[in-house]
């Protein structure tokens, strides 16, 4: 009955290794989220670190508004159930489940021996904290017993007990305290297939009968997408992606999650795609095979890949290939497959083939398809059949970062564009070029990220789409026939719009020259210092002098003072005296800088005028800050960073620590 | 088919031929092992008491006058009076070692610190000299704490010795899950209960086999109390019978045999806990 906040958690071991990456998220009220992923990704060290069996080397854990980073185990209000159960054996199942509740206790209030509540001098209850009395223990034993069915095991031992009743026992041992949250460290692995399967829907509906938090890891991705709200896929202690179920198994983000979630797994090829006008050809790497769709369906394809020279991952799962020869008929995309061999699992057949002439179908070669076609089908092996590829379920993968470049939510518009006489002229719109970006005439590329579409300016577009993701709304826009897609807050209605760029966030190629973004982090390096001073303090009505600590970053020689909330993180980040000795990355947005006396000495060499904002460029530390400014900076200045909205990075682990 | 009942009919005469085998091996090995027993048991019902007398192994007339004079003359030496003090010494020992090897046990499987291993080595090594090496070392340091001729000094070392050997002890933990003890800490137990209320009921097997070693070392140990204590009033029954005169052989082995008592009655009291499996059922293996 709470929410979960994680914040940059880090795991990082003593000898370096480190187990969780930057683990950042939000978990509703009542979620069933699930950690899935290979064993060795972190998942199980997530949970832990949630429980207070394991320390979180750096970052912000919440259950509900409380940070719990500190706290112990017991205080945190979680319960866990383990994989090998981790039953009490010398205790009966009543004792085991009492155990926990025996631990606690309540608060209530003073009573007298007939029950009546106490008062004190001024008339009011006194609250005491008291031990449950047998007959809460047993009522509530009993109630989580009837829960799970295993009322007349009570007074039998665990070792009595076979795998299906020890696991529900101890889901019993977790549900009878009505924690906040529930953990669940794959607990049905030592089940068999079948007991799996109808423990699986017993803890769905135990979640929809509990209503509380349940966080649950598995590396099995079917006991994933089949019982949570949420799935968290994790790989090599870095979270690969947060979503849906329905949402994974779609829009996968990167290679791996395509290939983890569902089964069989995700055909994946390696080709080319090389844009024609409308059109996009796509050629099949090892392979004759080639087809040629529309560009209309892959518009939200990052736009560098469609050059037609970076290779790339193509995937389609097994039922988005299809053999039936009505659907190849009307299909524009078929490709040659050559049949290898067929497995028949029943309702479905899978025909295993290859779309290379020379392939065997049997390793798992960038070549090899497997296509789900009705149950109890015949094909011939060796035979080559037409396949029709459904580009609409389409998945492109970048070949060296595996990420997608057909994301939900595509990354940059991509127009090409002309500059004349410092106006911008692209699809059909020509608009005034900010001082900041100075580009000579000519012809080039303009990218404009998502984010930097503003709804607010003079370029005339409209509406034709508004898809609803992760709270956001992603608007397409029809502007000239050329087509631009914004994020709003807000849904907004078909129909025409005007709408702005953010120039600062823009990218412009004329010729050679690339006019890149502005950057929105400014990095400095340098320590953690501690200066103790004394100080009169009043106490008690007495003054006394004594030595207070004073925490200060110093970057180069300037010292910053900062406030517990850094200091007090990097303390516990950090081992010993570790902090003093170690260079950590200091990083502010450009916001977050002040012109005072003393402060950072910095040279200004640059002014950047985006109209609405201004920046100026400075040097300081051998490093370029960019700064905002009300009026043009000159020469020399003091910048003084809001020491509150520091982000620490330690720079040997490479941890972000605040 | 007959070849087929001769197969069975050859088994059978083999397996009655192994265990007639196996029983024979063991009723020699039993034999050595008991005679010595047998030899000390006869010996203490020798009328003469002095083994000069004996007719080979085996004395020539039986009688109880060891036992009588074991008891009853304890003007020069005073075997009930040694008898308590061995068991006082013992138990006391026994008691504190059982805690101590117990608790550094538990310690060393479940927490890790700083120099845990360095700690683990060193005890390891250690524990590969003879105890009797650092005789001299630890004379000096009971003069220092003046324990000299006291049975506290010897209760203090075998205590202190005992937890040298907890590597076995720390072996029956490693087994017992590490998730028990989460579990129990989840629910809001503090690493005290954790060692009281979970993992100690479920170490019964093994705290019987610590108890009986820290009982049976005081008990049957002669170098310590031999150079600790001077008053004849204090001894040990192992220094005691030792002190003996060369013709009270009778009243030796009688001594002999009464100490082993209550070593037997102890194991028979205490076999029944040291069964196995006290575990099964806490986790899936």
């Amino acid at each position: 009955m709470a929410n979960l906040s994680l914040k940059h958690i880090y795991k990082v071991y003593p000898n370096g290794a480190k187990a969780v990456n930057d683990f950042n998220m939000t978990i509703d009220d009542k979620e069933f989220i699930v950690f899935v992923g290979p064993s060795g990704c972190g998942k199980s060290t997530t949970l832990r670190m949630i429980a207070g069996l394991e320390e979180i080397t750096a970052g912000e854990l919440k259950i509900g508004d409380v940070v719990v980073n500190g706290m112990e185990p017991k205080d945190r209000d979680i319960a866990m159930v383990f994989q090998n159960y981790a039953l009490y054996p010398h205790m009966t199942i009543f004792e085991n489940l009492a155990f926990g509740l025996r631990m606690r206790k309540i608060p209530d209030i003073k009573r007298d021996k007939d029950g009546e509540p106490k008062l004190d001098k001024n008339g009011e209850t006194i609250p005491v904290m008291r031990k449950y009395t047998k007959q809460e223990l047993e009522e509530k034993v009993t109630e989580a017993a009837r829960i799970l069915e295993i009322t007349e095991y009570l007074k039998r031992k665990p070792k009595e007990m076979s795998g299906g009743q020890r696991q529900r026992v101890a889901l019993g041992r977790a549900i009878v305290r009505r924690p906040k949250v529930m953990l669940l460290d794959e607990p049905l692995s030592n089940l068999d297939a079948k007991l799996r399967t109808q423990m699986r829907s017993e803890i769905v509906k135990l979640h929809k009968k509990l209503q509380t938090t349940f966080i649950y890891v598995t590396h099995d991705q079917v006991e994933a997408m089949t019982m949570g709200t949420r799935i968290v896929v994790m790989k090599d202690g870095f979270v690969r992606q947060i979503d849906t179920p329905k949402n994974l198994y779609k829009y996968p983000a990167d290679k791996f999650v395509a290939g983890f979630i569902g089964t069989p797994q995700m055909n994946f090829f390696e080709g080319m795609l090389k844009k024609d006008g409308d059109k996009v050809h796509i050629d099949f790497a090892y392979s004759d095979a080639k087809v040629t769709v529309p560009y209309s369906l892959l518009m939200k394809t990052t736009p560098q890949y469609l050059d037609g020279t970076k290779s790339v991952y193509i995937g389609f799962r097994a039922e988005d290939i299809s053999l039936d020869p009505e659907i190849v008929d009307k299909s524009d995309a078929a490709i040659d497959v050559k049949i290898s061999h067929t497995e028949e699992l029943g309702t479905e057949t899978l025909v295993y083939g290859d779309i290379n002439m020379g392939g065997d179908g049997f390793a798992e070669t960038s070549t090899r398809v497997i296509i789900k076609a009705g149950g109890f089908r015949e094909y011939a092996p060796d035979t080559v059949m037409k396949a029709a590829l459904d580009i609409n379920a389409i998945h492109l993968f970048d070949k060296d970062t595996e990420k997608s470049i057909l994301p939900r939510v595509p990354e940059y518009n991509f127009f090409d564009c002309s500059v004349r006489g410092g106006k911008l002229a692209f699809a059909g719109n020509t608009a005034e070029l900010p001082a900041a970006i100075e580009a000579s005439d000519g012809s080039g590329e303009l990218y404009v990220p998502v984010s930097a579409v503003t709804f607010d300016g003079s370029i005339k577009g409209k509406v034709v789409d508004c898809e609803e993701i992760d709270g956001k709304f992603l608007v397409s826009i029809d502007v000239n026939g050329g087509r631009l897609y914004a994020l709003s807050d807000s849904r907004v209605e078909n129909g025409s719009v005007k709408i702005g760029l953010d120039y600062k966030q823009i990218t412009l190629k004329i010729g050679d020259r690339e006019c890149a973004p502005m950057p929105n982090v400014n990095s400095l390096t340098g320590t953690f210092v501690c200066e103790k001073r004394p100080e009169t303090i009043e106490a008690n009505g007495k003054t006394k002098t004594r030595k207070v600590a004073h925490y200060y970053l110093d970057i180069g020689g300037v010292k910053l003072e900062v406030p517990p909330s850094v200091y007090e993180k990097m303390f516990a980040a950090t081992t010993g005296r570790k902090v003093y000795n170690s260079t950590f990355g200091y990083e502010w947005s450009p916001y977050d800088f002040a012109v005072a006396d003393s402060g950072i000495e910095a040279r200004v060499v640059g002014d950047l005028d985006y109209g609405a904002e201004r920046f100026a460029v400075c040097e300081a530390c051998g490093q370029t800050l960019y700064v905002k400014t009300d009026k043009p900076l000159l020469g020399t200045v003091m910048l003084l960073p809001d020491a509150d909205k520091v982000s620490v990075i330690e720079t040997e682990r490479q941890i972000r620590i605040v | 088919m007959s070849t087929a009942k001769a197969k069975v009919a050859k088994a059978k005469t083999k397996k009655v031929l192994n265990v007639l085998i196996t029983y024979c091996i063991l009723i020699v090995v039993a034999f050595v092992f008991f005679f010595p027993c047998l030899w000390l048991i006869l010996a203490s019902f020798s009328k003469s008491g002095s083994i000069y007398s004996f007719d080979g192994f085996f004395p020539t007339e039986y009688g109880l006058n060891a036992f009588d004079a074991l008891f009853n003359d304890t003007v020069m030496y005073n075997y009930p009076r040694w008898f308590f003090n061995t068991l006082f010494i013992a138990v006391m020992s026994c008691i504190l070692g059982t805690v101590l090897t117990i608790l550094t046990a538990y310690c060393m499987s479940r927490f890790r610190f700083k120099s845990r291993k360095a700690m683990m080595k060193t005890t390891l090594v250690l524990g590969m000299f003879p105890s009797f090496m650092g005789t001299i070392a630890v004379y000096i340091m009971m003069t220092q704490f003046n324990l000299i001729n006291q049975h506290w000094g010897l209760i203090l070392i075998y205590s202190a010795q005992a937890p040298m050997g907890y590597m076995v002890q720390k072996g029956f933990f490693d087994t017992v899950p590490y998730s028990i003890d989460e579990a129990a800490r989840i629910d809001g137990a503090s690493n005290m209960t954790v060692f009281f209320k979970i993992i100690l009921p479920m170490s019964k097997p093994i705290l019987v086999y610590t108890a009986l070693t820290a009982f049976t070392w005081p008990w049957s140990d002669f170098i310590l109390p031999k150079m600790l204590l001077i008053d004849k009033d204090l001894y040990t029954v192992a220094v005691g019978l030792m002190s003996l005169g060369e013709t009270e052989f009778a009243r030796f082995a009688a001594g002999s045999i009464f100490i082993a008592i209550p070593i037997i009655v102890l194991y028979f009291c205490l076999v029944k806990y040291m069964i196995n499996g006290m575990a099964a059922g806490a986790v899936k293996e």
